[in-house]
């Protein structure tokens, strides 16, 4: 392969392996025809980047049109799945952001803050129970799937999250030492060094998370389930949905709520006031949650339709 | 399981440009973006292309023959040749009333 061949190959990268097997070579004769020996343009390689990527989707099984009612339900309970992954992300930050606010704010005096986080703890911990029936649901399934030899589909999946997820379990132990050596204040961004090595070890879980997730949409996809199963597993997904609504609502009363009794909570200064309140964590974190629900009320959707 | 009907909507939709292209004869891409470009002044790129030509052969609607020097040609099928008449029909039915309520004569189509 030359070196122009195989730059024009890589500008299908982005397209998953077996369509690229399929449509590639033809695809790549196109590319020829239409540009010549000339470079790919900027739009051309966007374009490619962009349907690419909704291939991968479509692949996935999680966009696009589908056959069956059967497949829009199956569909529509991975669009919540993934959704959900996003929530999982959106959480720990969420989490992470409101440790120890209690303090800030006397639960006798000003309750809502409390009361709102209860209601995400509550509500969050539901969706992961839903998410542990459905895996119950799929169970039966999943294992006739393994037993008809599906292993090898699903090796190169199982073997990348097992490995992200490895490092991101055997790092920790090195951090929470270094992190029991430091001051509050050098654990909550007074050193850079730390700070940098967590953000390394946030970015492993989010992406072993993301990863299993890729698992679960992978046997998702392939599994064989009843109508009953698949009926009840979309069942499961839209009160997933309904879960991660009442989550959204509630972090955002918390964050209200600490703007208007304990600013100072969230700017980290005395005296902060509630115009300072927008907090980068919280922001992303909550950002997350909006792009989660967008998701899941894309496969509610696509399960109320069928 | 129910099927659900092929996925054509619009008159500028990929899927129904192509199979408006491909009813007159197999093609393959080059000549199908250019033979739209002509006839619908659209300028579909070859991802659009690449999709759509997934979609219609995943629900049958043409079907693929055999490559030429790295090109391959697709034909129209039977379901694709019956589900473009209904676009068609659709099309004109739409067509005519609007036609009709604005006053205006569309004439032959040439």
């Amino acid at each position: 392969m030359t070196g122009r061949q195989g730059d024009r190959a890589r500008l299908l990268r982005w397209y998953p392996p077996a369509w690229r097997e399929r449509y590639g070579e033809e695809m790549l004769a196109l590319i020829e025809d239409e540009i010549g020996a000339g470079e790919a343009g900027l739009r051309l390689r966007l374009s490619l980047v962009g349907h690419g990527l909704a291939e991968r989707a479509r692949g996935a099984g999680v966009v696009g049109p589908s056959a069956s009612r059967d497949a829009d339900l199956r569909r529509g309970a991975l669009l919540v799945l993934a959704a959900w992954c996003s929530f999982m992300v959106a959480g720990a930050g969420y989490a992470k952001a409101a440790e120890h606010f209690d303090a800030a704010v006397p639960v006798g005096l000003h309750p809502l803050p409390q009361v709102a986080y209860d209601v995400v703890a509550a509500f969050g911990a539901l969706g992961g129970v839903l998410v542990l029936v459905g895996a119950v649901v799929a169970g039966p399934g999943f294992l006739r799937m393994l037993r008809a030899g599906a292993w090898p589909r699903l090796r190169r999946h199982v073997l990348r999250a097992s490995v992200v997820s490895g490092f991101a379990a055997v790092l920790v132990v090195p951090l929470a030492l270094w992190a029991h050596h430091l001051s509050d204040h050098q654990r909550n961004g007074g050193s850079v060094l730390y700070g940098a090595a967590f953000l390394a070890w946030a970015a492993l879980g989010v992406a072993s998370l993301v990863l299993w997730t890729a698992v679960a949409v992978a046997v998702g996809r392939r599994v064989e389930l009843s109508a009953r199963a698949l009926r009840a597993e979309a069942g499961l997904a839209v009160g997933l949905a309904a879960a991660m609504v009442v989550v959204t609502v509630a972090s955002v009363v918390w964050w209200a709520g600490m703007a208007v009794y304990a600013p100072s909570f969230l700017t980290g200064q005395q005296g902060g006031t509630a115009s300072a309140v927008f907090d980068l964590p919280l922001i992303v974190a909550v950002g997350l949650m909006v792009c989660g629900l967008a998701l899941s009320s894309v496969g509610v959707r696509r399960i109320v339709r069928a | 399981m129910a099927q659900k009907r092929p996925t054509l909507r619009r008159q500028n939709d990929p899927p129904v440009l192509i199979l408006t292209s491909l009813a007159d004869g197999p093609k393959h891409g080059h000549a199908l973006i250019k033979d739209v470009a002509a006839f619908a002044g659209v300028t579909l790129g070859p991802g659009a292309l690449y999709g759509a030509i997934a979609r219609l052969e995943e629900e049958g609607l043409i079907e693929p023959l055999a490559p030429v020097d790295r090109r391959r040609p697709y034909r129209i099928t039977a379901a694709g040749s019956a589900a473009l008449a209904e676009v068609a029909r659709e099309l004109h039915t739409v067509s005519t009333v609007a036609a009709a309520r604005l006053g205006l004569s569309l004439g032959a189509a040439g």
